[in-house]
């Protein structure tokens, strides 16, 4: 029967008693436990998103400058544009070529910077290919012959189409979504990309309409090229299939004809080559229209940032490093906000449990001195009686959390919702009035206003549900919650202990045998 | 059993301070005990008797004077006062003093387990003590407040004798009990004296204990003053 029997045995007699402790301390616990639950999930599912969401980001010309470069076009009549275009000289159109285009020098300066962890670069041009039609696309520019197209938009022509270029077919972002999905045939390389291989993979609705299978070669012009030195032969080496409907939905994208058009092209005459031959179409080698990056985390965000903007500091504002920083803020925002509300909820009750604890132990103590007088007066060390109180401490503590411990797998997930959605509502509400106020997207392919190019060329369902997905708080039992169950267990116990380690030592036995 | 003295108190004074000044509760009081003899104290309330016992058994510290238990001096610096309380020592309260979460035989195995004798040991020894003082059967494992005075008090007698200590310290032990169980427990106080050749030192309102004892005191005001037999 040592010490740690006799603080058992203790606990055990004096139960009437205790019940009450433990059940404040259940209470109080099962709250602490809780909230601990809450902020863990949270703390979990912020790390998660973080790796979805938030690291990556895409050195792109400007919006400011872009919507500069569209107010200067809109003022021109058609004739004087005409004019313009007749009197440049070649090295005023190559100028004017590559003028809302970025320099690779610049993007793969950039992708040198430690953070970076993937780079791609991507331009994405309109192709004229002659021998190629598609039928769909004819029928509808018929119907909206009317519309000359926006300034910016694509040329209105039935056999040009888009050309995606990046430095690996498979990371094209078109393909990471899911929207897309090759069907036979394989994707370019980046050896591909390196050798300007003249290598195509086109649409399955284009390739049966056009009799194309892979093997086959088609015909592309070099833009503003003539004779035959303008013409590249394109082997054709997988066909894609569009797994999901481009969903840009037409009154939100209120710009220019361009964007209009793709809207209404559900099949996607797009066609995927590596980024050197789309820039060889495109005649503008060395220019790209993004780049884009994933870094390590969206921690990197600011560091990034910095430097960007040393190395852009001779082009002031002309480009622009878009991150989807917003789109963590938006979806890790209320998440954060559940935690740091259950922090405090933490404190508090973490708080509430010691003052329980405290005044528990004064009662119990104060109720016994005439043990503890007993105790020393038969010879025992302040030891054995520490340890025995201690004992009589712990199994207080340990009963009310393992309850604690219960109770929180049952009540945790209803806690955790009723933390979260007072957030959510507000986050909802905020990327709402952002969405409408706003500049309207502008046109001409990726990169722009509140579209990466991570989430496709044009948007897609995939990103919003991943919001609403986020929202949602899941407080599962994990390991941690159980460790951090043992530390506020040690915690409490000690502090528990500070009571009778204080009225032990100074107690004087010969003040309380005597009483009745 | 020697002839030899087991306690001696040496010029011991203890004062206390209160409020309205000093109380000397105890004055240079001096006096030696043998194994196997019973001492009594008596006198009136507030002259000093358990302020005296718990000097003795180390509880509480006089400002001057000398006490010698087997040897020892108790009031030496760095004396070690928990294994003297363990060992020599057996007290006996007016009140008891069990712990009232441990079962009569828990209590007496108390003291032991304190000075770390292994279990079956202790149950042994605590069994047979309290075999020895009446207390057996369900009795054993009844709890403080399930038991008559009597009962308790033995059990606490028991308790005194778990260690084999040289001198039983006990302060009015019959003073809860009604006078038949209080004659029962001076018996088997003095029969500890008598037949185990305990030193025993008992403080008493009841005159008819001073028959029993070898030497009796009486004191007032702290001061000891040997009553001639
Ligand atoms: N801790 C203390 N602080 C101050 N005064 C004390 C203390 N303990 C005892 N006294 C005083 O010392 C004197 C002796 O007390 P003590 O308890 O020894 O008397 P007693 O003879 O045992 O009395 P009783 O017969 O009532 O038990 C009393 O005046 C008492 O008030
Ligand atoms: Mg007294």
């Amino acid at each position: 029967m040592r010490s740690f029997h006799r603080g058992f045995r203790s606990f055990r007699r004096n139960y009437a008693r205790n019940i009450v402790v433990v059940v404040l301390l259940f209470v109080c616990l099962t709250f602490s436990m809780s909230m601990l639950a809450v902020k863990l999930a949270a703390d979990n599912q912020v790390n998660t998103i973080k790796q979805e969401v938030g690291n990556y980001g895409e050195i792109e010309i400007s919006s400011a400058y872009q919507l500069k470069q569209f107010q200067a076009e809109r003022t021109k009549t058609a004739a004087e544009r005409q004019a313009e275009a007749r009197s440049m000289s070649t090295a005023q159109e190559q100028a004017n070529r590559v003028a809302d285009l970025v320099p690779e020098t610049l993007t793969d300066q950039f992708a040198k910077d430690n953070y970076v962890k993937t780079y791609d670069k991507v331009l994405q041009t309109n192709v004229t290919l002659s021998d190629i039609t598609n039928t769909s696309i004819q029928q509808l520019f018929q119907i909206r012959q009317g519309d000359s197209g926006g300034p910016g938009g694509t040329s209105s022509n039935t056999n040009s189409f888009t050309f995606a270029g990046n430095t690996d077919g498979s990371a094209a972002s078109d393909f990471t979504t899911g929207a897309k999905k090759l069907v036979s045939g394989k994707q370019f390389t980046y050896s591909d990309y390196q050798n300007a291989n003249p290598v195509v993979v086109i649409e399955k609705n284009l390739a049966s309409d056009n009799k194309l299978t892979v093997g086959d070669t088609i015909e592309a012009q070099i833009s503003g090229g003539s004779g035959s030195q303008s013409y590249v032969q394109l082997k054709v080496i997988g066909i894609y299939e569009t797994v999901q409907a481009q969903t840009q939905s037409g009154s939100s994208s209120g710009g220019g004809g361009g964007g209009s058009s793709q809207s209404f092209n559900p099949t996607g005459n797009t066609f995927y080559a590596p980024l050197s031959v789309v820039q060889k179409l495109n005649a503008t080698p060395g220019y790209v229209q993004l780049g884009s990056y994933y870094f390590d985390s969206v921690d990197d965000t600011a560091a990034l940032k910095v430097t960007f903007k040393k190395e852009t500091v001779t082009t002031s504002s002309k480009y622009q490093f878009a991150t989807d920083l917003s789109d963590y803020q938006t979806i890790a925002d209320p998440l954060l906000k559940a935690r740091n509300t259950s922090m405090i909820g933490l404190a508090g009750a973490l708080g509430a449990c010691a003052l329980i604890i405290l005044l528990a132990m004064v009662i119990i103590i104060s109720g016994r001195t005439r043990e503890l007088g007993i105790l020393k007066a038969i010879g025992s060390t302040d030891r054995q009686v520490i340890s025995q109180f201690a004992f009589e401490v712990v199994c207080i503590c340990l009963v009310a959390i393992i309850l604690a411990m219960g109770a929180t797998a049952l009540i945790g997930q209803s806690l955790g919702n009723w933390i979260l959605p007072k957030t959510t509502k507000t986050a909802t509400t905020q990327t709402q009035t952002q969405a409408q106020g706003g500049p309207p997207g502008m046109t001409g392919g990726p990169g722009t206003q509140n579209k990466l190019y991570k989430e496709g060329t044009s948007f897609n369902a995939a990103a919003s549900t991943q919001k609403t997905q986020a929202a949602k708080l899941n407080v599962v039992y994990r390991g941690p919650l159980f460790l951090y169950g043992i530390l506020i267990l040690l915690g409490l116990s000690l502090l528990g202990m500070a009571i009778p380690l204080v009225w032990i030592t100074r107690l004087r036995p010969a003040r309380v045998l005597s009483m009745e | 059993m020697t002839e030899q003295e087991i306690l001696i108190v040496d010029d011991v004074s203890k004062t206390f301070q209160v409020k309205a000044g000093e109380v000397k509760a105890v004055d240079h009081a001096s006096f030696a005990a043998r194994h196997g003899s019973v001492t009594t104290i008596v006198g009136p309330s507030g002259s000093g008797k358990t302020t005296l016992l718990y000097v003795i058994g180390s509880l509480e510290k006089p400002e001057s004077g000398r006490i010698e238990v087997a040897g020892r001096d108790i009031l030496a610096p760095g004396a070690d006062l928990v294994s003297y309380r363990r060992e020599n020592i057996g007290f006996v309260f007016q009140f008891f003093n069990l712990v009232p979460t441990l079962t009569a035989l828990e209590n007496v195995m108390l003291p032991m387990d304190l000075d770390g004798i292994p279990p079956a040991e202790q149950r042994r020894r605590a069994t047979e003590l309290l075999e020895k003082m009446g207390v057996e059967g369900r009795l054993l494992k009844a709890h403080p407040n399930k038991m008559s005075g009597g009962e308790n008090q033995r059990v606490a007698i028991a308790r005194s004798l778990a260690n084999d200590p040289d001198i039983i310290l006990a302060d009015e032990p019959t003073g809860n009990l009604d006078t038949a169980t209080g004659r029962v427990v001076v018996e088997i106080l003095t029969g500890l004296a008598r037949k185990e050749g305990k030193c025993v030192l008992m403080v008493t309102h009841d005159e008819s204990i001073l028959e029993v004892s070898d030497r009796a005191f009486h004191m007032t005001d702290g001061i000891l003053g040997e009553i001639a037999a």
